[in-house]
């Protein structure tokens, strides 16, 4: 079956907010902080994946995205919160 | 596992009145079974704890043992069973982290790790996603706080398909004279050092105390995120308050957080505590409960005497770590926690710390005559095809796909490294030729047809590899992985397991120096997976350079097998991988043997008698020669006839069969009569059963070929098969 | 008394291994940990940034230590000819410093590795590397999730003529690096920073097949800072 356009989907995954984050601590703290950026109030860092999706439309790719993430534990609902966002 | 009523009654009776909502917390955590083991504190009576080199027993936060004059060891072994099913990454990191913490209490520096792994099959989507998060979560978790992982096991089965069993181990080294434990005195400070508190982990003990809920999603607050990086800081910065005498006593804050932390050291000293919660350095706005009882991670409990109290806050902030002084200790026997000037807790130490131990009923399944049923009239079988199924297996073929991914040589240590032994062997200080020998074993599928005997098995196997290298064992600590102890036939593997492991540590003269319960390792149906005693054992080695690896050295010397070989296929991996069975009589202990035996091999190796040696385990004698041979990149030929075997009236017996006390030792052919005459001496069965190749291949005989392989072939699928199982 | 500085970050744990391998080999040299906020480089004779995971290699692998006041310190030493070794994840501290050119990348099987590989040493150059001849082979482990060098074409023909490096032998390139490079030094040899961990590589920490690579190295910096080089 093919598809009638090409769609950009970047999808980030972090942890939820109500989790700590080392990494982003660290970086404000010892990076930012330290070389006197101290009006970055919050850091949280994650993972970025760009996609080219096939789809009929970008809503449609954005929820093929969706789907493929939680079926193959791209990120773990029980600790990441993922965004997925239609690039274009 | 929220209190039963009756528990909740007993709380009553002790204050007088209703429990407040932050003491009943209190008590939910610390009376948990992960916390309070009321399940099995009767039956731990049994273990045998003791010996001339014993220094500190069961009761700390980790036991230690003198393995040198003036040199002590400590280890512990603890498991993450049920975060590791929720959030593999981090309930396997967490895992490393809260192991490592304990070491530290005592003031020791931790020097290695151990990895014991009871996964589900490979081809589960699901059980191959948690493998690979566990493997990666210690991964990242161990190279960061710079302690290597040297040895571990791995085991595969689908009863571990939804719910893991990880456990872990630790190895510390210190001076007797720097172990920390002074008795805490009233006055003295309690400071918490680490992380700042935050919601996670909010009764986390209680969350290991019950089985996986149908719902895993939702299990979040039982879940911890791991930071390395503040775990390495407590690291060095304790070893700073130990080298310079700043620390009375030091506790981890784990399971049941600062209520447990707290209260355990006020009930072991006769203490009370004052604790001003507002002072505990935060993440969030937290209720008094949830401070009371969060588990957050890196945090320590550190008790100062008051006129230490500024040199050792000048340690932690060299170090950016942060830290509070939340209160004291008293002399009144009561913790009082106090929130914004209002007393929310006012608790007995001695009753928190101590729930009553229950003694739990106990009865054998139906599945237990699994154990009993011999295992008969197994159709004949091609032994190459069979050699090269059980090696591939992935319970026997090679871990260099999961050890590659742990630093294992950090520490500038490990004299014996992954893959090249029976167990690992690391160094002493510079300049020193001493060491000490480690490794970790268990068998499930032993443990779960019989468990007495299995458990049994596992402490000989655990002494065996130890003695293969050379090391003479010293102490153990172990690790029972149980279902679910308000379950009767469940309750009777935890049962059997100890009792088969007190029995047989007690015939081996090794003490049961620590050890820890998991309860409720079940999915959400209520079916146990394989119960599991998992055993981590420490070998003395007195000259580093003279250690045995497995690996044979050189073509033409006698390959020699040490003990007899009875016809024991049942619950072998070769009954298993190619019959697909798992019934029969596992294999029996044999402790005197042991002895004998073990006393043998390691006369041989203090004498420069031994070029390879490998104990005969999982795979029979035909898999210990593949293995040896593949190692060394040398070929062998045995003749099975020569094989020492009383009662066995099949090859397969002779190739497979896992009978325990054994060994394969490589001995230069001039050096055979010598073997033969101290083995003689010392009333050991040896045989020599073939010899060592110039050419790459594998050969067993018996009258006729039996079985021939190239060795390229072996080596391929030794080598390979766990990594290809995964993709 | 030769005195080398070990430098330790927060989340740094190969110092006291570097430190013990000297003690080790009996070499007259009095090398001490010392901790980043206390480094000044004036008070020592070489440097070494040893292996670990500074800053928990948050961000990139040595970019958060790079931009510490310690390596205005370093760069200020090197100015003045100190030397100075980078081991791992001092040599990605190094190239993110802009000390050494290039940079380290994730591994190219994506997951971190730890074994023993054998190396080549080419134009051996400078305090670290003057007891070693040229082209000998040098074996040490490697432990790195990011250790793929990478540097371009115009860059590397300056290294391969002018500078001291070392290559993975052919076959051993454990993690993909271009040109198989294991590590890479300044133009006079006194910065030098590599992958392989020498402090690992002595005595009987060497398995079977391998040889000692990291004697050479220590060797060779004790007599330089003794006789000059």
């Amino acid at each position: 079956m093919s598809y009638v356009g090409l769609y950009r989907v970047g999808v980030i995954v972090s942890y939820r907010r109500e989790l700590r984050d080392p990494e982003g601590e660290t970086i404000r703290r010892d990076l930012l902080q330290r070389a006197g950026y101290d009006r970055v109030r919050e850091v949280r860092a994650g993972k970025y994946l760009d996609l080219l999706v096939e789809a009929e439309s970008v809503e449609e790719a954005v929820r093929y995205v969706k789907e493929m993430c939680s079926k193959l534990r791209i990120y773990n609902p029980v600790v990441h919160s993922l965004e997925v966002l239609a690039l274009g | 596992m929220p209190l039963a009523p009756e528990e909740v009654g007993e709380i009553r009776e002790i204050l007088g009145r209703e429990p407040t909502p932050e003491e009943l917390a209190m008590f939910e955590a610390q009376w948990s079974e992960h916390c309070s083991y009321k399940s099995s504190r009767l039956l731990l009576k049994l273990l045998p704890t003791g010996g001339s080199r014993v220094l500190v027993g069961p009761g700390r936060d980790a036991p230690a043992v003198e393995v040198f004059p003036g040199i002590a060891v400590v280890f512990k072994i603890e498991s993450h069973n049920h975060p590791s099913a929720v959030d593999p990454y981090n309930g396997a990191a967490t895992g490393i982290g809260g192991i490592v913490r304990d070491i530290l209490t005592l003031g020791a520096r931790p020097i290695a790790l151990l990895d014991l792994l009871y996964l589900g099959e490979p081809s589960d989507p699901h059980a191959s996603w948690i493998a690979r998060g566990v493997v990666k979560g210690i991964s990242d978790y161990g190279n960061r706080i710079g302690v290597p992982t040297v040895a571990g096991d791995t085991w595969f089965d689908s009863s571990f398909n939804r719910q893991p069993l990880v456990n872990v181990a630790c190895v510390g080294l210190a001076k007797v004279e720097d172990l920390v434990g002074e008795q805490p005195r009233p006055g003295d400070l309690i400071v918490i050092v680490g992380n700042s508190t935050g919601r996670d982990g909010l009764l986390g003990s209680s969350f290991a105390s019950k089985p996986l809920g149908k719902d895993v999603d939702r299990d979040i607050g039982a879940v911890q995120v791991a930071d390395p990086l503040t775990e390495k800081l407590l690291i060095d910065s304790l070893a700073e308050l130990v080298q310079r005498r700043l620390a009375r006593y030091i506790k981890d804050l784990g399971g049941g957080g600062l209520t447990t932390a707290v209260s355990e050291v006020a009930a072991e000293f006769n203490l009370g505590a004052e604790l001003d919660l507002d002072k505990l350095h935060l993440r969030t706005e937290l209720t008094p409960l949830e401070i009371l009882v969060s588990e957050s991670q890196e945090r320590m409990m550190v008790v100062v005497e008051p006129g230490k109290l500024s040199e050792v806050e000048r340690v932690f902030e060299k170090y950016d770590l942060r830290y509070s002084i939340v209160g004291v200790f008293t002399d009144n026997g009561r913790i009082v926690a106090r929130f914004r000037g209002r007393v929310v807790a006012d608790v007995p130490s001695k009753e928190l710390a101590r729930p009553r131990a229950i003694r739990r009923a106990s009865r054998p399944p139906a599945e237990a005559l699994n154990g009993l049923t011999p295992a008969l009239g197994l159709p004949e079988v091609s032994i190459p095809d069979s050699i090269l199924k059980v090696l591939s297996s992935p319970n026997v073929s090679s871990r260099r796909w999961i050890y590659e991914q742990y630093d294992h040589e950090v520490g500038a240590r490990t004299a014996v490294k992954p893959g090249y032994a029976d167990a690992a062997v690391l160094k002493l200080d510079a300049g020193d030729r001493r060491g000490i020998a480690v490794k970790g074993d268990a068998n499930p599928r032993y443990t779960y047809l019989d468990p007495f005997n299995g458990a049994a098995n596992s402490v000989a196997e655990c002494f065996r590899n130890l003695v293969s290298v050379g090391a003479t064992p010293v102490a153990i600590v172990d690790e029972l992985n149980a279902g679910n102890p308000e379950k009767p036939e469940q309750f009777w593997y935890f049962e059997m397991m100890l009792k088969g492991l007190a029995w047989m540590a007690g015939e081996l003269g090794l003490p049961v120096v620590g050890g820890k319960v998991s309860f409720y390792n079940e999915d959400h149906l209520g079916r146990q997976v394989k119960p599991t005693t998992t055993i981590v054992g420490v070998g003395v080695v007195e000259e580093v350079s003279n250690v045995a690896t497995m690996d044979f050295k050189v073509a033409g010397s006698a390959v020699v097998v040490v003990g007899t070989t009875f016809p024991e296929l049942g619950g072998s991996e070769y009954l298993h991988r190619v019959h697909g069975l798992e019934v029969g009589e596992i294999p029996r202990p044999r402790p005197s043997s042991e002895l004998r035996n073990s006393s043998l091999v390691l006369e041989l190796v203090r004498r420069g008698l031994a070029l390879a040696v490998h104990d005969i385990g999982l795979g029979g004698l035909g898999v210990a020669l593949a293995e040896m041979a593949v190692l060394g990149g040398v070929g062998v030929e045995v003749d099975l006839g020569r094989v020492p075997c009383r009662g066995c009236l099949r090859v397969d017996e002779v190739v497979f069969s896992e009978t325990q006390a054994r060994y394969v030792v490589e001995v230069k052919a001039g050096d055979v009569d010598e073997v033969l005459e101290l083995a003689g001496r010392m009333g050991v069965e040896v045989s020599v059963v073939g010899r060592t190749l110039s050419s790459g291949v594998y050969r067993l005989r018996s009258g006729g070929a039996v079985a021939e392989l190239p060795l390229e072939v072996l080596r391929s699928t030794y080598l390979e098969s766990l990594e290809s199982s995964f993709r | 008394m030769v005195r080398v500085a070990v430098v330790k970050f927060p989340g740094t744990n190969c110092d006291e291994d570097v430190v013990r391998a000297f003690r080790e080999l009996e070499l007259d040299v009095e090398a001490k940990v010392v901790w980043y906020k206390d480094f000044r480089s004036a008070k020592w004779d070489a440097v070494v940034i040893p292996g670990g995971f500074s800053y928990g290699d948050w961000l990139r692998a040595g970019a958060i230590a790079a931009r510490t006041k310690v390596l205005d310190e370093v760069r200020e030493g090197v100015s003045r000819g100190l030397p100075v070794l980078g081991i791992c994840n001092g040599f990605q501290v190094l190239v993110e410093a802009e000390l050494l050119p290039g940079a380290l990348l994730p591994n190219e099987s994506g997951m971190f590795t730890c074994r023993w590989v054998r190396t080549v040493v080419e134009r051996p150059r400078g305090p670290w590397l003057s007891l070693v001849p040229d082209r000998s082979r040098l074996d040490m482990p490697v432990a790195h999730a990011e250790g793929r060098y990478y540097v371009d074409e115009v860059t590397y023909s300056e290294i391969s003529l002018k500078c001291p490096h070392l290559r993975y032998e052919r076959g051993w390139n454990p993690n993909g690096s271009t040109y198989d490079i294991a590590g890479v030094g300044s133009e006079n040899g006194s910065v030098l920073g590599l992958m392989p961990h020498p402090e690992r590589a002595v005595g009987v920490l060497t398995p079977r097949g391998f040889n000692p690579g990291g004697e050479l190295i220590l060797r060779s910096i004790a007599l330089s800072l003794r006789k000059g080089w």
